[in-house]
């Protein structure tokens, strides 16, 4: 993309946002400079807690309850947005500087059909009449490749798929025709399949109407589908920021780099276990279903003694399904569970202490994991009273050990409590309770999905360096094909409750593949700036939509 | 069938079977009297001969069953027996007073729904500020005092000290409407103080509990002021508690009138039951409950037909 | 004219100046809309209406000056983490929590307190207030100061009791529900709705009327009546906890029913069952006094704010208003406790986020 020399529309300088916690007023964002010309895409890149969003909606005069923007200025189009009135910002909004929320299906109000919300901006500023703005909405829906054009802004918000409200917003977004637009992760909370639809769809639009854009997003490999350039953030401080092309291949800062260089943690795949291994856990020809709605078919795999098996599906494919039946809490209908070749009873209740100590599980959200109201040395110690019947010094020593295990310092953690830890260590100490009753099988259930890309290295590394020592069997849950990539030595991939395709990873990833495999693969994002136009000129343009349908 | 109106249907048995179940609290509540009822009314120095008189007249003779089924068919056409006191018909007794108790509930409504709604939006807009912390304080000042409470201060205030309105509610046959406006002012006022201050703090929290919500914030990016934000944006989303809240109430103006209706002597059918609780004349006490019961459980059943009818999504399934 | 009402408006409108002068905005609308509503009071009540106005500003700024100090008093004796919280408490939470505990040290020492017994004849009927008669006598000559002290002993203490008990059955059996699940769940849940869809007080006058009047009956009927209040309650927040990743993790431990209400639901469930025995207290303490009042509830001679509100209510008719007295006291220890709870509330709201 050629870099548009045009006239400056938004110039941030010096800006500082301060946030309420506490009781008092603590800087969140330090003096972020940013400039941006008519027509230009800038990706605002970095971790959760960079200050992206905060900034993004700082770049509209906004701020959120409980945060204020403490210094600096915001000069949009020749005007100073920090002293503007209030009455003059909301004249902005939505009429020449509009946004777009991670979450469509949360951001559209319930109540009201999505044109009505779409029409609502126009009509309010007396820009068109209700039947123009309808019309308008129409056009756009059609120019953003939505089904039904026609009829689908009749329709409720809950009617309508979360790929499709995520353009439907674009387009609301797009009523005034304004001069700049935030987006902010408007991906994230997508299927890697849906989420092309709706990156084709705003690139498209943005690139028509030759609207400016902040792109906001924790995904390298999309924004650098989408921006101009790219700006990098570090806890409110700014990092660098260069031309998407530059930035991408000669990264300058150290953190740059380090982000750039996660991707590459991989490990090689183990050799597969002879035909007469019997595996830990093996899944033979199971079916479930919650009530009436079924959700697995005739799932089978299996899961050796130090080895890892990923398995790999979108939301709704029945990963996390087909791990509550292994678990016991979703009986299945049909078809087994053997551990070491002997059959496991189908309810949790009524299996063993033993059965249940030999399979763990680690959680995605750390958060709701740990119980935040107990201390971290009764977490850990627990399972290690429960099963080993540790008491006094025996289980201190015990939880020491396994604190040292996951690479926590024993004396700084053994009395605290989750709610003081960060994301990375809470996600340890739900490993370290895993481990605690000696397993045999351990569940990882999207255990990296939640956290920062660097904090996510650290806890693959860590899974793979304990496989070693203790050799443990893995199932890998996750939709992530880089985590796959990287741990992964059996792939199972799954869709709509059924297994599509699976096979050892270096298998899994050369073609030929399953079709819907391939749809996969080709839909996660590469670093590279002109992936999603060659994407797309291999699926064809109408055919985004289709492609994720099979 | 549209899934709205099975799922009113369903709430609908559902609120029937709960009326049947408490008709037999009711009913086999006061078989667990110690002794039977025949000894309760005429007390421990009643004869054999008057106790065996009362008992046939009662029809004690038969199973407790046959007579739930007799009591029930004969409430169901508003037939509650005799009072065991007075010897009157229940249902006589009852009737006027139950008018009585209808209006005072629905003065009070008229005025309280309207003012609360209004008032906890307008609470909600200026949300954190002085004017809503003195309402928020006001507001539990009312729900917290006992209702005679109130009632003796308006009575001090409007009756002996100014003179304006009755401290008695005395009704006669013939007052003009506007006559029986300013005799029931008082009583209906004591009510409306306690239940514009629940209902205006309960409107307050269903619209604040929306303001963090994510449509919120894209309403008030979209350049929506305030006042849409909330009215447009918050109300319509709030409408299932709102609803919940006022049928709430107007179940409370219905029943709660008890304590009213005695401090400013109103004849109701609260001070009917009162009077007959401490008398423990039974088919009064029963027919009053199953009245109140039976109130009680239908306003409830309104509130919940009416938040299913507000749901978007219910109300346009996929 | 008098100089009395000259010099009210000539102070709220001062007042109103400097507020507006010093720009403190919601100070000076308030003096100015107090300044507002003063005229109109003045022009229908008179001198007397500004004297009430007058008195009751007179009134709520000793309530806040006794709040702010004992909130002082507080933090002061208080250790360092709970200073902390109180410290951010607001004004209205102080004053409760010291009416709070003016009412328990009432309640402990009423023998001490009061000057005469409780059912003690000392003069003739309604007696006015003089040096030995605080507040004057009631209807039958007894000393309604020493009344009201050793009515905080009854009354309080029955509500307290009565409030504990449904306490305990309600929080139980909604811990085991949400524990548990599946039929007890349901069943419970069942039985819940149908005592709640009976009128509080309605089913309170249907017990007494079939098993008399008699403290213990009293205090069980209450505890019926809103036991599944507090049954739906803990069981929604034991609810919530309960879906959460740590629950299964144990679950799937194999531990006991008993140590996960124990362990893990009841430490995450506290904040929110403390503020809910705080309302639960306000409704049970107004329906014991509502019953007192209808003469259903404590019966004479023993001292109680409900039916003492009742047998001096004639008093009312007459201008005096000895009957409010005891009225307010059920009133005021209400009120306390709902802004300590409220302040509970916003306090759990705002941690969450």
């Amino acid at each position: 993309m050629p870099s548009k020399k045009k006239e400056v529309l938004l110039r941030i300088e010096d800006l500082r946002i301060e946030g309420f916690s506490n009781e008092t007023w603590i800087e969140i964002v330090h003096g972020v400079n940013l400039t941006l010309h008519r027509g230009e895409v800038l990706g605002l890149i970095g971790e959760s807690g960079a200050g992206k969003s905060t900034i993004g909606l700082a770049a509209m005069g906004f701020a959120r309850d409980g945060c204020r923007i403490s210094g600096g200025s915001v000069e949009f189009d020749g005007m100073e947005l920090t002293t503007t009135p209030q009455s003059a910002l909301r004249a902005l909004r939505g009429s020449r500087i509009a946004y777009v929320a991670q979450s469509a299906a949360a951001s559209f109000n319930p109540a009201h059909k999505i044109i009505d919300q779409h029409t609502e901006a126009p009509l309010h500023y007396r820009i068109k009449k209700r039947l123009e703005a309808q019309e308008d909405a129409m056009e756009l829906y059609e120019r953003l490749r939505l089904p039904n054009p026609g009829e689908i802004g009749f329709r409720y918000p809950h009617q309508v798929s979360g790929g499709q409200l995520q353009r439907a917003m674009t387009a609301m977004a797009m009523a005034c025709r304004p001069d700049l637009i935030i987006f902010d992760e408007p991906t994230t909370a997508l299927d890697v399949t849906t989420q092309i639809e709706v990156l084709a769809a705003i690139r498209d639009i943005v690139e028509q109407f030759d609207t400016a854009a902040i792109y906001i997003t924790h995904d390298l490999a999309v924004v650098a589908q989408m921006a101009d350039k790219i700006k990098v953030l570090l806890k409110g401080h700014e990092v660098e920021e260069a031309a998407t092309e530059s930035m991408l291949d000669s990264p300058k800062e150290d953190y740059t780099k380090s982000l750039w260089a996660v991707r590459s943690f991989r490990r090689e795949q183990k050799s597969p276990p002879g035909d007469d291994a019997v595996p830990v856990i093996s899944v033979q020809g199971i079916d479930a279903a919650y009530g009436d709605a079924k959700v697995l078919e005739d799932v089978s795999f299996a899961v050796h003694a130090g080895m890892t098996v990923a398995v790999v599906g979108e939301s709704g494919s029945g990963k996390s399904t087909a791990a509550r039946c292994i678990t016991g809490l979703l009986p299945p209908l049909t078809g087994q569970i053997l551990f070491n070749g002997t059959p496991l009873p189908p309810r949790y209740r009524d299996r063993t202490k033993e059965q249940l100590r030999q399979a763990q599980m680690i959680y995605q959200m750390a958060d709701t994991a740990l119980n935040p109201k107990v201390r971290i040395s009764d977490i850990i110690g627990r399972p290690a009273e429960f099963y080993g019947g540790l008491k006094g010094a025996k289980l201190k020593n015990r939880v020491d050990e396994l604190l040292d295990l996951i690479e926590l310092e024993p004396s700084k953690f053994y009395h605290r409590y989750p709610p003081e830890l960060s994301g990375g260590q809470k996600q340890r100490i739900g490993i370290a309770r895993a481990l605690a009753a000696e397993p045999a099988f351990i569940i990882c259930d999207e255990v990296t999905s939640a956290l920062d890309q660097l904090v996510a290295e650290g806890i693959l590394k860590l899974l793979d360096r304990l496989q070693d020592e203790l050799n443990l069997a893995y199932m890998f849950i996750t939709h992530d094909l880089a985590t796959v990539r990287a741990i992964a030595d059996h792939v199972v991939v799954m869709q709509k409750g059924r297994v599509v395709e699976q096979g050892p990873k270096t298998e899994m990833f050369t073609p030929p593949h399953h079709p819907y495999t391939d749809l996969l693969l080709s839909s996660v994002p590469e670093m590279d700036p002109n992936w999603l136009t060659t994407l797309l000129e291999e699926r064809g343009v109408d055919n985004i939509g289709e492609a994720a349908k099979v | 069938m549209s899934p709205v109106i099975i799922i009113v249907l369903k709430r609908l048995g559902l609120g029937l079977l709960t009326l049947f179940a408490i008709s037999i609290l009711i009913f086999f509540a006061v078989e667990m009297l110690p002794g039977d009822i025949a000894q309760a009314v005429l007390g421990q120095g009643a004869t054999e001969e008057n106790l065996a008189a009362l008992r046939e007249k009662l029809g004690l003779d038969q199973p407790a069953p046959v007579r739930y089924l007799q009591w029930l068919s004969g409430a169901l056409v508003g037939d509650f027996g005799t009072s065991l006191v007075s010897g009157e018909r229940v249902s006589e007794a009852i009737s006027g007073r139950f008018t009585n108790t209808l209006f005072l509930a629905a003065y009070a409504a008229v005025i309280a729904v309207p003012v609360a709604i209004i008032l906890g939006i307008i609470v909600a807009l200026l949300r954190e500020t002085l004017f809503d912390r003195v309402s928020n304080i006001l507001a539990l000042t009312a729900i917290s005092s006992p209702e005679f409470f109130l009632g003796y201060i308006l009575i001090l205030v409007f009756a002996v000290n100014m003179g304006a309105f009755p401290a008695i509610a005395r009704l006669s046959g013939d007052l003009s409407f506007l006559e029986l406006l300013h005799r029931t002012f008082l009583p209906a006022l004591t009510m409306v103080l306690v239940v514009v201050a629940h209902m205006m703090r309960m409107t307050r929290a269903a619209i604040i509990n929306l303001l963090a919500s994510p449509y919120i914030e894209m309403a008030r990016l979209k350049g929506a002021p305030p006042w849409k934000v909330i009215v447009h944006h918050a109300l319509p989303n709030a409408w299932a508690p709102i609803i919940n809240v006022v049928a709430l109430n107007l179940a409370y103006l219905v029943t709660g009138v008890v304590l009213v209706e005695v401090v400013f002597v109103y004849p109701g059918i609260g001070q009917l039951l009162v009077d007959a609780v401490s008398k423990r004349d039974f088919p009064i006490v029963q027919a009053c409950c199953l009245i109140f019961a039976a109130t009680f459980i239908l306003l409830n059943l309104a509130a919940d037909v009416g938040a299913i009818l507000t749901n978007p999504r219910l109300r346009h399934p996929k | 004219m008098s100089y009395f009402v000259v010099g009210y408006y000539a102070m709220l409108i001062g007042a109103s100046c400097l507020a507006a002068h010093f720009k403190q905005r919601s100070l000076f609308l308030l003096l100015f809309s107090l300044t507002l509503v003063s005229f109109v009071m003045g022009i229908i009540g008179g001198a007397p209406a500004l004297w009430f106005v007058t008195v009751g500003a007179g009134l709520i700024a000793l309530a806040a000056g006794t709040s702010y100090a004992f909130r002082e008093f507080l933090v002061t004796i208080a250790p360092p983490e709970t200073a902390k919280e109180l410290r951010t408490a607001p004004l209205t939470a102080a004053f409760g929590l010291f009416v709070i505990f003016t009412c328990a040290i009432a309640m402990v020492f009423a023998d001490l307190i009061a000057p005469y017994g409780e059912a003690e004849v000392i003069s003739s009927a309604f007696a006015p207030p003089d040096e030995n008669l605080l507040l004057g006598a009631d209807q039958l000559g007894r000393d309604i100061f020493s009344r009201l002290i050793y009515g905080a002993r009854n009354t309080v203490g029955l509500a307290l009791a009565a409030t504990a008990l449904a306490f305990i059955m309600g929080a139980l059996a909604g811990l085991y529900a949400a524990t548990k699940g599946g039929m007890f769940d349901q069943a419970m849940g069942r039985i819940a709705d149908i005592i709640m869809s009976v009128p509080s007080l309605i089913f309170a006058l249907l017990m007494l009327s079939i098993f008399g009047t008699n403290l213990a009956i009293l205090v069980i009927i209450v505890a019926i009546i809103y036991s599944p209040r507090v049954f739906r309650l803990t069981r929604a927040v034991a609810g919530n906890v309960v879906v959460m990743d740590y629950i299964e993790a144990a679950k799937l431990r194999g531990e006991g029913t008993w140590y996960l209400i124990r362990k893990e639901i009841l430490p995450n469930s506290t904040a929110p069952l403390i503020a809910e025995f705080g309302l639960e207290f306000c409704f049970v303490f107004l329906l014991i006094a509502g019953l007192s009042f209808l003469g259903l509830g404590i019966q004479p001679p023993t001292a109680d704010w409900g039916s003492m509100v009742r047998e001096n209510a004639t008093l009312i008719s007459f201008g005096d208003i000895t009957p409010l007295i005891p009225a307010g006291a059920i009133a005021l220890l209400t009120v306390a406790v709902n802004f300590v709870v409220d302040w509970m509330l916003f306090r759990s709201s705002g941690l969450k986020e």
